[in-house]
């Protein structure tokens, strides 16, 4: 729903709007009354803030109500050297500094403070609140530095009078619409939506979710805090209000009405309701927040992408589902990477052994994987096969032992590293990007190795030969514009494999790559991982439930039972041997 | 002496006005941001009664009705389609808040209200003379823990509680109609929310913002508590202790963050909380 690629169409309509925006911005003084000027210059500021809510809430998924706290200090900042120290030039300067600088540090800080690795989205929005109530009790505690509770008031901001303000508002918040739409539509931008979809996919695919999210609360914060220097200057006023958690709320509710995740919606939104608010609260004061309030519920129930939504229902579609038409990219080859040697061993795992409390589910498992291997893990549920992945993929995981991936110990590693490494998950239930297109999917999977751009979305789609004689083998290759919501369960095992693929590792770990598919796409992955393993270098691991199918495509076949490694030989030798048969006849279950 | 009866009626009060909240996201892992408003519904329920001439012990049982019967309709019309998007509940609750806080605007005026005390007066306790309604408030605070206990540990509805909380699918396989569960716990929930804004009304002033201040509080503290009674009750006496120390001897302007500001630093270092420990 939110995608839409930039066709040339597009770029000329936000061009337009843009333009059709800093016209009236421009000639606004010029037709309003001073009250409505004075309203819409601070509903343009806080449509900006609406829209750094937008990329952190409707793209990212991090619902905040922060963002209020880094425009209060932005204020603060702004309202303290101008009050205390003066207005001239270079002080000036110095407020807009501050006024940026100071958000950003916060904002790194409650950064690192809410995306610690493995810390829940709910914690996010925890810290959110009390960042807003810390700042504002501060402010109640500043003194004459602060103000108190009755704020700033009375010092001298820039001299632009109130057509000038209203102006440079204007001009900023189209600035950061535009940014933000080019931003959000480019390559780069897919990113946030993958982070909402699926974090631990972007995790086995090398990204650094937590890191890409502390670094966008941080830029996020500055943009906020310009948005508070221009409203110290503007309003001339600067109250605790102003950096507290229910205006925080108050942002979201713009948000959310105008429609997450469209960034222009947002914006409408804000400057709707504000500019409402002021009109009418005169003469309904209690009525209109009921209103609001009561708009606000029933939106969220039924209509939870806003007004947008609304929108672009009753709007004809322009570009409807012609799914792979001009948005849609051209598949080109990538140069191989340096592939590993044969002879070293991609793989070594000695002693290890992981428990849950008192549970020991894998112990005292030693296991080699040389390059060209396809390596059968097989045994009864809860034999540990699952769990032995786990160990392989995420340092964290083992309890004792070691784990050496291309010769270098895991221990300790995040996903991310470990995929850097060479290691590529394929999970058992498809680990995809719903809202993404298979192409922006692909992307991601190349994202680690080579940063995507920020301003454009590519026509070119880059991917390995390997991941691309999957997507021919299995027909993607013509559905690259098609969202992955609308592929059916074969078609995203499929996808993960070519993206597990296109990140190029030197081992492929995979979970029961053919559950649930049919007979023929079960041939097309077994042909594609002899083709992998056999020709193309690659070690695999394979957990799988289907002897025949394991039979006819390992090398090697390992066997796992009850938590320890009984049996690791050839087809032939594992096939026919004793141990086999009394595990799966299940003579050996105690 | 005094610091420390200090330290556990602030502690009984804090669950006491927790204690609604806990048993809703306890259960239906939802947390109901209007909290703070059914705080404020008991706080008027308490000023109706008084304005009928009634008995203002009175007002307790008729905000529990008042506050389960609306919590009732809330959980069928708002929350259950949201039980999916627990995001969207903190928002549509906050929502709900802000509507019903407008209606109290509107029906009672934006002014402080003022009720009778409850009990007033103070009691000698190892020679200090100390409010008697606030050791009264601990006592209440017991009385709804073990009440609580009672009804998770002894009653069909408890154990069924219990078996939604653990695993919500087996649940419902083995034939516990989980929708009674949601809305019972929910309107008990409400209720009991409802019924700590009375007992607030002595010691805070009433306006109909007046819930918003004691949300983010009790929120921080079932976030540690998790799903339990007694680790919300050890959470409130150890985050209650320190805000009355921080109050103390710092300064009661950071003894109003005290609280929240812990419980972040706690959830930090582990995730769940006190849930584990």
């Amino acid at each position: 729903m939110l995608e839409s690629r930039s066709t040339p169409p597009r770029v000329w309509l936000f061009a337009a709007l843009a333009l059709a925006t800093a016209v009236v911005v421009i000639i606004g003084p010029t037709l309003f009354d001073r009250f409505t000027l004075n309203v819409l210059t601070r509903s343009m500021i806080y449509a900006m803030l609406a829209v750094t809510v937008d990329i952190l809430w409707g793209y990212t998924g991090i619902l905040t109500f922060g963002q209020a706290a880094f425009f209060g200090t932005g204020a603060y900042a702004s309202a303290m050297v101008l009050s205390h120290l003066g207005a001239s030039p270079a002080l000036m300067v110095l407020a807009l500094a501050l006024a940026i600088i100071v958000p950003v540090l916060l904002g790194a800080f409650v950064g690192w403070l809410s995306f610690g690795h493995g810390s829940t989205p709910l914690y996010a929005t925890v810290i959110s609140l009390v960042v807003p109530i810390v700042v504002t009790q501060l402010v109640f505690s500043g003194g004459v530095w602060t103000g108190s509770s009755s704020g700033l008031v009375g010092y001298s901001g820039l001299p632009l009078g109130l057509p000038g303000y209203f102006r440079l508002t204007g001009i900023c918040l189209i600035v950061t619409t535009l940014v933000a739409l080019v931003f959000t539509r480019s390559d780069a931008g897919k990113l946030l939506v993958a982070i909402r979809d699926n974090e631990a996919r972007c995790a086995y695919l090398g990204l650094d979710p937590q890191r890409l999210k502390i670094v966008l609360t941080t830029i996020l914060a500055g943009v906020a805090g310009v948005a508070g220097f221009l409203y110290a200057n503007a309003s001339g006023v600067v109250a605790p209000e102003n950096t507290g958690f229910v205006f925080g709320t108050e942002i979201v509710i713009w948000t959310a009405l105008g429609g997450r995740g469209t960034i222009i919606g947002p914006v409408m939104g804000a400057i709707g309701i504000d500019y409402l608010s002021a009109q009418l609260s005169g003469d309904l004061p209690f009525l209109w927040n009921l209103v609001v309030g009561s708009l606000f519920v029933v939106m969220i129930i039924l209509l939870p992408n806003g007004l947008a939504q609304l929108a672009r229902m009753v709007l004809p579609r322009r570009n409807g589902e012609q799914a792979s038409q001009p948005g849609c990219p051209t598949l080109t080859a990538e140069p191989a990477g340096n592939g590993s040697q044969p002879g070293n061993r991609v793989l070594a795992v000695s002693g290890l052994g992981k428990s849950f409390g008192s549970l020991q589910v894998l112990q005292g498992i030693d296991l080699d994987v040389h390059p060209g291997e396809l390596v059968s893990l097989v045994g009864p549920n809860g034999a540990g096969k699952t769990t032995l992945l786990r160990c392989l993929s995420d340092g964290t995981e083992a309890t004792t032992g070691t784990v050496t991936i291309a010769g270098q110990d895991i221990s300790g590693m995040t996903p991310d590293e470990i995929v850097a490494l060479g290691v590529g998950r394929k999970f058992q239930v498809a680990s995809v990007f719903d809202s993404l297109t298979v192409a922006d999917c692909l992307r991601m999977a190349r994202a680690s190795r080579k940063a995507p751009s920020l301003l454009r979305r590519s026509a070119m789609l880059g991917l390995p030969a390997a991941a691309a004689d999957i997507l021919r083998s299995t027909g993607l290759d013509r559905m690259l514009g098609r969202p992955v919501s609308l592929l059916s369960h074969g078609q995203k095992q499929s996808l993960e494999l070519a993206m597990v693929v296109a990140l190029e590792p030197k081992l492929i770990l995979l979970d029961e790559p053919t559950a649930g598919l049919t007979k023929v796409e079960r041939t097309t992955i077994g042909a594609t991982l002899q083709k992998l393993t056999g020709e193309l270098g690659f070690a695999a691991i394979l957990v799988e439930h289907d002897l025949d199918f394991v039979r006819n495509i390992s090398t090697r076949i390992v066997v796992l039972h009850q938590g320890k490694l009984v049996l690791d030989g050839s087809v032939d030798q594992v096939v026919n041997s004793e141990v086999v048969r009394t595990i799966y006849s299940g003579g050996a279950h105690a | 002496m005094m610091l420390l009866l200090d330290m556990v009626t602030t502690a009984a009060i804090l669950f006491i006005v927790a204690a609604g909240l806990l048993a809703i996201f306890g259960v239906l892992k939802i947390i109901n941001f209007a909290h703070g408003a059914w705080l404020t519904i008991g706080a008027y329920c308490a000023v109706a009664t008084a304005g009928l001439g009634l008995n203002p012990w009175l007002a307790l049982p008729i905000a529990f009705a008042v506050g389960a019967v609306l919590g009732g309709i809330t959980e069928l019309v708002i929350v259950r389609p949201l039980y999916r998007r627990p995001l969207d509940a903190i928002l549509a609750t906050w929502g709900l808040g802000i509507v019903i806080g407008q209606l109290i605007t509107l029906w009672f005026g934006r002014d402080v209200q003022f009720t009778p005390n409850l009990l007033s007066g103070t009691v000698d306790v190892f020679g200090v003379g100390y409010s008697l309604y606030r050791l009264f408030a601990v006592a209440a605070a017991l009385v709804i823990g073990l009440a609580f206990t009672f009804l998770l540990e002894g009653t069909r509805l408890g154990l069924s509680a219990q078996a939604v909380i653990m695993n919500e699918m087996l649940a419902r396989a083995l034939g516990i109609d989980t929708a009674r569960v949601r809305l019972a716990t929910f309107m008990i929930g409400t209720g009991l929310a409802a019924l700590a804004g009375v007992l607030l009304t002595p010691l805070t002033s009433i306006d109909p913002n007046m819930g918003v201040a004691w949300l983010i509080g009790s929120f921080m503290l079932v976030m540690v508590a998790g799903s339990s009674f007694s680790t919300l009750a050890i959470a409130c006496l150890v985050f209650g202790g320190a805000q009355v120390l921080v109050s103390t001897f710092v300064s009661p302007i950071f003894g109003g963050i005290t609280v929240a500001v812990l419980c972040a630093l706690v959830l930090r270092i582990s995730p769940k909380g006190f849930a584990r420990a």
